[in-house]
């Protein structure tokens, strides 16, 4: 297979002249999209650049105001995403679409146009078996979902997606929650199902990693309009990133020569249970002082949630202590810590850390009801709050027609922009930050990451849970790889290198672990 | 939906404006009315002679417009009632059990005192201890099931359901089985309060209508000024944010409930204790508290607002008892004002769509549209 499409001059799939808007916002303007039989073509965008929004308008989920839609030389109008499967596009979405109860096979089978009554589950099996071996495809089919890795699920709705008879795949965000290893046995898989089994995939992403080693052509999307289409092969990750954010980023990393403070926290024995009642976080030790980074490196469902709420106090300790400025803190309510200079940026941005249907000063707010500062004799203090508001909104660079905007209208990075604002701006001395940048653009992962080197340089501790081995590589004094809710070790940022820490992160050389 | 070469779609709807608001309950309530013309026509009477007879009842007649007045003050206690705890999320579906024990307790102030210490204490004072003491009541019942929800995880709805049922036959035991409360002649209601402690009038009207509108102008404030009703409401939108900015959940259902509880009870001194004086229920057992429901309904329609209730709350009234006055002046079928009110919320409940979304035109691209074949089908 040769990179690009000089043999096949025909695009399988062309948008022309895409248009959608959305109250208020313009998401798409006049947008062309040609893609080629047999490659793989990126679309590569920051976060509202409508990556999605185009993705959408091509799998039928939603209709465009103008432009044209041609597959496979045909010109299409698509009203549900059923009418884009009979034209044979099929979607697997960032989030995962299964019933985690049920088996991989009923998953498959689940759904299909065919499937009307009885099921016959023994000539499906023979038929999705049949498709599994000629894709290269190794799950069990008789498995539960809720037993596969976060990577075969993929794969199951990937089978799923071609057993409705999709030969164009589009995967929005595949590589969001997957390990490294993971990563790379998905994109070789799709890979050989181009090259073996001719069918064309979609890949959005915002990752220039994943663009550069695996796709053949890239349409890079900046605010709703397509501002360069080319080869990979022609193409470097500085000249994606310059079309892709219209100028040059550069990351911050930690500043070694920063003198630490005295000791802040100290993290003994921890274990907690999850929301299933299993012991999830299972003796967890750490200390820290103030000026310090500890970076918690791990694939998410290790036990770092349960780890965050603990420390916030949001979920309770079924062992082990807290003890924060020589204070035992374990049993201390989520108020009493703030009140106590411990703040908090949960990963779950619009379920927990804001609320959609309030303003942003009603959400900065969330942080401040409690605060004398902001209230008198039990009324806020609206003027102040808005000062307030105005002073985070400017200050951490939030785009937001104005305060009293919903949360809910926030795009994903200046959603977070303005939690971290709000929580920065009570100068925690300790700030727990769990999956700060996910799925952030790379310029709002920039000034996140600035930002809590920042607290840093002010002399806040900071607990920094996430899944980006370079991010944690480059912010922290300490490394913690954490695997089935164990620390492997904590080591100095000397001492980790990304080969250690990665393989700890997938659970080898716990040596530490073991012992406890 | 399609129309030949349009389609109808339903979309979106950034902002309201307020005028766009009230445009759409007048449209809403002139559209229930148009339609239960057909209930009157099916009795073949004048619809104007109908509508005539049922809002110069409720509105313009001295005696139905005093009625409409006490029923309104009921009803806006039962909605601030519900209209508290939904702000914070939480579903105060057992109101009339509460509004059963404020009444209870109000009665038992004059009986625990016994009828010298009554004829010796001030009347304004036992006026007062009765209120407090409906409303403690009421309170009481509410938070119970307020502290089950927060404690225990039990859902609140359920709870409340069973209370209502609980109280109510405690209430039936109290006044009509046996029980201390009876009448001297045991008719089936509780002894009659003493004149002096009826409740006071203003201009004809009891001194609870003050309290109720007093409450229609401070709750909207204390939800969108105060801490206590940033708090609520930030538990209504989202429970998991509220405890990460550290509210504490149970202390927040347990208030909500308290408040609830007492405007139920506070309900229930209004309708037994304040006017007639005398503690009655059905006497055939067969349902209760199907007034303090319309409480819930008028609650959800003025999506949250106190003030808002207001006019919702004197029309549900006015319409309920004009329409009972029609169907018995115009010898209607039975059951006419409650379809009548039935067709109020459908059109109500119906048009809160409008608040969220707008209609809207599109034109389908001929391509788009089905290939009609030319040929005749070969068979």
């Amino acid at each position: 297979m040769k990179r690009g499409s000089a043999a096949a001059p025909e695009p399988i799939l062309a948008a022309r002249g895409i248009t959608k808007r959305f109250p208020g916002v313009l998401a798409l303007d006049d947008v062309d999209l040609d893609v080629y039989p047999g490659e793989i073509h990126a679309v590569l965008g920051q976060n509202g650049a409508g990556k999605t929004t185009l993705m959408n308008i091509l799998f039928g989920l939603v209709q465009p105001d103008e432009g044209t839609l041609e597959v496979f030389g045909r010109r299409v109008r698509f009203r549900s995403p059923h009418d884009a499967l009979t034209h044979g596009i099929g979607m697997v979405h960032q989030t995962r679409r299964l019933v985690s109860a049920h088996t991989v096979l009923e998953n498959i089978v689940l759904g299909h146009p065919r499937v009307r009554g009885v099921l016959n589950l023994r000539a499906a099996r023979t038929e999705v078996e049949t498709l599994g071996n000629r894709y290269g495809f190794t799950v069990d089919l008789g498995a539960r979902v809720w037993q596969l890795s976060e990577g075969e699920r993929q794969w199951v709705e990937i089978l799923k997606a071609l057993y409705r008879g999709a030969r164009i795949l589009i995967l929005d965000e595949p590589t969001s929650a997957l390990t490294p290893p993971e990563v790379k046995i998905l994109l070789a898989g799709l890979q050989g199902l181009v090259r073996g089994q001719g069918i064309t995939v979609i890949l959005v992403t915002h990752k220039l990693p994943i663009v550069m080693s695996a796709s053949h052509r890239v349409t890079v999307l900046r605010s709703g309009k397509v501002v360069v289409r080319l080869k990979t092969a022609e193409a470097t990750e500085e000249i994606l990133v310059h079309h892709m954010v219209g100028r040059d980023v550069a990351f911050r990393s930690t500043d070694r020569a920063l003198p630490r403070g005295r000791p802040l926290l100290e993290a003994e024995q921890l274990a907690a249970f999850n929301d299933k009642g299993l012991l999830a976080l299972r003796g967890v030790s750490f200390s820290l002082r103030e000026g310090e980074v500890l970076g918690v490196a791990g694939v998410t469902g290790n036990g770092q949630e349960e780890l965050a709420q603990v420390l916030a106090g949001l979920r309770p300790a079924a062992s082990g202590s807290v003890r924060f400025d020589g204070q035992d803190i374990t049993r201390l309510s989520p108020l009493q810590r703030w009140q106590r200079g411990i703040g908090y940026v949960p990963a779950e941005r619009s379920e927990v850390a804001s609320i959609a249907a309030f303003s942003l000063v009603e959400n900065i707010t969330l942080n401040y009801h409690f605060d004398p500062a902001f209230t008198r004799r039990g009324v806020l203090d609206d003027a102040g709050l808005e000062r307030l508001t105005q002073r985070i909104l400017s200050a951490y660079n939030v785009k937001a027609p104005h305060q009293h905007t919903r949360a809910q209208h926030l795009s994903g990075g200046n959603l977070q922009k303005l939690i971290l604002g709000r929580v920065l701006s009570r100068r925690p001395r300790f700030l727990i930050a769990h999956l700060p940048t996910h799925g952030l653009d790379v310029e709002a992962t920039a000034f996140v990451r600035a930002s809590l080197l920042d607290a840093r340089a002010a002399g806040a501790a900071v607990l920094l849970v996430s899944e980006d081995l370079d991010e944690i590589l480059s912010l922290s004094d300490w490394v913690a790889p954490i695997y089935e809710g164990r620390f492997g070790a904590v080591l100095s940022r000397e001492e980790a290198d990304a080969e250690t820490v990665g393989a700890m992160m997938a659970g080898s050389l716990l040596k530490g672990a073991r012992g406890q | 939906m399609k129309l030949g070469r349009y389609e109808l779609t339903l979309e979106p709807r950034p902002a309201l404006p307020p005028f766009h608001a009230v445009l759409t309950a007048v449209v809403a309530i002139l559209l229930a009315l148009a339609f239960s013309s057909v209930l009157f026509l099916s009795a073949e009477t004048n619809i104007f002679t109908a509508y005539r007879a049922v809002f110069s009842y409720a509105f313009f007649n001295s005696h139905g417009l005093l009625a409409t007045v006490h029923r309104s003050i009921f009803l806006l206690f039962c909605t601030y009632a519900f209209l508290v705890p939904l702000r914070a999320g939480l579903w105060n579906i057992g109101l009339p059990g509460q509004v059963y024990a404020g009444g209870l307790a109000g009665f038992a102030v004059p009986f625990v005192l016994g009828a010298p210490q009554v004829r010796a204490l001030p009347p304004d004072l036992l006026i007062v201890l009765m209120m407090v003491a409906a409303a403690t009541a009421g309170a009481a019942v509410g938070g119970f099931a307020g502290v089950l929800r927060a404690r225990f995880q039990v859902n609140e709805i359920l709870v409340t359901m069973m209370l209502n049922s609980i109280i109510f036959w405690l209430v039936a035991y109290m006044i009509k089985e046996g029980g201390p409360f009876m009448s001297a002649t045991g008719e089936g209601e509780s002894f009659g309060l003493p004149v002096p402690l009826h409740a006071p009038l203003l201009l004809g009207v009891p001194f609870t209508a003050l309290l109720a509108l007093g409450a229609a102008v401070l709750l909207d404030p204390l939800f969108a000024k105060t801490a206590l009703g940033y708090r609520i409401r930030a538990f209504g939108e989202s429970p998991a944010a509220a405890r990460y900015g550290g509210i504490i959940p149970m202390a927040l259902s347990l208030v909500v409930f308290l408040l609830g509880g007492a405007f139920a009870g506070l309900a229930g001194y209004h309708y037994f204790a304040a006017v007639p004086g005398v503690y009655k229920i059905p006497g055939n057992y067969g349902y209760y508290g199907d007034l303090g429901f319309y409480g819930i309904i008028c609650a959800l329609i003025a999506r949250g607002s106190s003030l808002g209730a207001v006019p919702i709350v004197v029309l549900f009234a006015g319409l309920s008892l004009g329409a009972r006055f029609a169907q018995g002046e115009l010898r209607l079928p039975f059951g006419v004002d409650y379809a009548l009110l039935g067709l109020l919320m459908i059109t109500f409940v119906a048009s809160h769509v409008l608040y969220r979304f707008r209609f809207a035109w599109r034109r389908i691209p001929p391509e788009a549209l089905p290939h009609v074949s030319a040929e005749l089908p070969q068979e």
